[in-house]
């Protein structure tokens, strides 16, 4: 592999990480949120999470650039506030992923929520331990799983990220060419097949790596919980 | 200890609206499933907020709705133990015994070594509970809520997912920690023996409403103003005189009628004062004749009066003496032995099976 194709799997594999590591609180709140909150608009807010899900991600990436835009109030904002555009860098790569990935996380988190009895919480409850102390010490752990297979379903739709970075971040090579971006980018071109191939060849190894190593980290987790 | 409850909850169509005071220390509230009693534990506990609310445990005020506080559960210190024992099932025994504030220090206290002994804990401490029995979970779920150092132990329905023998294991435990311990529990039953054989007061609950109140064997003199009997019915609970003493062998026999003297462990009562006992219908045999060596004091010369199918179990109501008493058979059994209504039978219960509930 050529520099700048290994240049390219090097970024998708910071962008990928990054994505995970600025939703997984998110993902955890809302998760618990939408499991556990008893409220009317409960069903509202599941509507908009999941919408990135079914919206194309194109029509994402269009949404979060009028949001985000050099021009645009947020945008604006945020270069007074920071100095640094979000748009067209290596940034908008990991907005971009992180919104279209955010259902996948959220859900996981929101059905392994679900799924941990409630009584083992009113328990926690009555043995003195306030809402926090019982979901950081009994819904948290026991929520786990499915917060680490969110995490992975994460990572693994940011790797494959194409619609939505292509509006929001474009098509600049070492700052936000990802490897779908470079996959179709070759393509476009004389004697890029082979490059081309490489690139797919790698993305399909990481997206199997990821999946063993969520469901490695399940096997443990249940051999743990088993002893 | 004092305990004051007024409560008005509504949910879906059912309502509680119930007022009592109680000085315990164990109080029962006896009731038939739906009515109410598992609601009324869970408001208490802080669990759910009831539109109407005022309860006050000892010196505290818990909740005083609409107007005052209402507390949240972590700040009630009532520790509550339900049928199943809800380990946390990711970690060990010990951890799950540490997990109120302050457990941990408790544990390792000299009253937490009591406490561990009387519940036969510490073999268990370092395994995880998934791999407990169900006698095992309990009793370490009752430890995990007494170290939390309730000022009321609430205690829904603790030996109902158990079978027989588990069952009268925790309720021995449970006595045991009454008298040891003196931690005042409230706990909600569907069972008489179980009432009897721990609450000092009884509060019987009806469709939300409180039907009755008061000492447990003044309520069974009256059982059925209070639509007690159709729930105790399917165990034995008897009044009967004491006939003679015998401490020798440590067994105390009663008047059945007709004399026939059922054997019950040794107690003080004089001799001519009846005694309540109870006995579940699964501690009774049938046999067809007189067995030869055999380890139980009571066989008695029976008469099969009903038999009742009830799902896959039959229970048989045998008379004995001018009494009646009920045994839960399979129908297998009832096959094998061609039991028929109107048959002489012989009726075994052990004597230890037999539980002294008290005088009157």
């Amino acid at each position: 592999m050529s520099a700048a194709e290994l240049e390219v799997v090097w970024l998708s594999l910071r962008v990928a990480a990054a994505c995970v590591l600025v939703s997984a609180l998110p993902g955890i709140a809302i998760g618990w949120l939408l499991a556990r909150w008893q409220h009317p608009l409960r069903a509202l807010l599941h509507g908009v999470v999941m919408l990135p899900l079914v919206l194309p991600p194109v029509v994402t990436g269009y949404l979060l650039l009028a949001l985000l835009g050099r021009s645009r109030p947020l945008g604006r904002l945020l270069y007074e506030l920071s100095g640094m555009h979000v748009a067209y860098t290596t940034t908008a790569c990991v907005v971009a992923a992180a919104v279209v990935g955010f259902p996948l996380l959220a859900e996981s988190v929101r059905l392994a929520m679900l799924a941990v009895d409630r009584r083992l919480e009113d328990v926690s409850r009555t043995l003195g331990r306030s809402r926090l102390a019982t979901f950081w010490r009994v819904t948290l752990p026991l929520s786990l799983p499915g917060l680490v297979a969110g995490c992975v379903l994460s990572f693994a739709r940011a790797l494959g990220e194409f619609g939505a970075t292509i509006v929001l971040a474009g098509n600049i090579e070492g700052e936000t060419r990802t490897i779908p971006v470079a996959v179709y980018t070759l393509l476009n071109v004389r004697d890029g097949e082979g490059a081309a191939a490489r690139l797919v060849l790698v993305s399909v190894a990481l997206s199997l790596l990821a999946l063993c190593g969520s469901f490695w980290l399940n096997a443990r987790q249940r051999r743990a919980e088993s002893t | 200890m004092h305990l004051e409850i007024r409560l008005q909850h509504r949910v879906g169509v059912f309502e509680l609206d119930v007022g009592f005071a109680s000085e315990g220390p164990v109080l029962g509230v006896f009731g038939a499933s739906a009515s109410g009693k598992t609601t009324l534990l869970h408001a208490i506990a802080g669990l759910v907020r009831p539109a109407r609310a005022q309860i006050r445990v000892g010196e505290s005020v818990l909740a005083q709705r609409p107007g005052g506080i209402s507390l949240p559960p972590e700040q009630r210190r009532l520790a509550l133990v339900s049928q199943d024992p809800l380990l946390f099932p990711h970690r060990s025994v010990r951890w799950n015994l540490e997990y109120a504030p302050g457990a941990a220090q408790r544990l390792a206290s000299p009253a937490g070594a009591r406490l561990a002994a009387l519940l036969r804990i510490e073999p268990l401490l370092a395994r995880g509970v998934r791999n407990l029995s169900g006698g095992e979970k309990q009793r370490v779920a009752l430890a995990r809520a007494l170290l939390a150092e309730p000022t009321l132990l609430l205690l829904d329905e603790p030996t109902a997912s158990l079978d027989a023998e588990l069952a009268r294991d925790v309720l021995g435990l449970l006595q045991e920690l009454k008298r040891e311990l003196r931690t005042p529990m409230l706990f909600v039953t569907h069972k008489a023996p179980e009432m009897l054989a721990l609450a000092d007061d009884c509060v019987v609950l009806e469709n939300g409403r409180v039907a009755a109140q008061g000492p447990p064997l003044a309520l069974l003199a009256r059982p059925r103003a209070l639509g007690v009997a159709s729930l105790a019915g399917v165990d034995n609970l008897l009044r009967l005189p004491v006939l003679r003493h015998d401490p020798s062998s440590g067994v105390t026999f009663l008047a059945l009628g007709g004399e026939v003297a059922l054997a019950a462990p040794l107690c003080r009562t004089a001799l001519g004062v009846a005694v309540s006992v109870g006995f579940y219908a699964d501690d009774v045999l049938v046999c067809l004749e007189r067995p030869r060596g055999l380890s139980a004091r009571n066989a008695l010369a029976a008469r099969v009066r009903r038999l009742d199918a009830l799902g896959h179990e039959v229970l048989a109501e045998l008379a004995v003496g001018e009494h009646a008493l009920r045994a839960r058979l399979t129908p297998g059994a009832v096959r094998e032995l061609a039991l028929a209504e109107g048959m002489a039978v012989v009726a075994i219960v052990k004597t230890s099976a037999v539980h002294v509930l008290g005088e009157g």
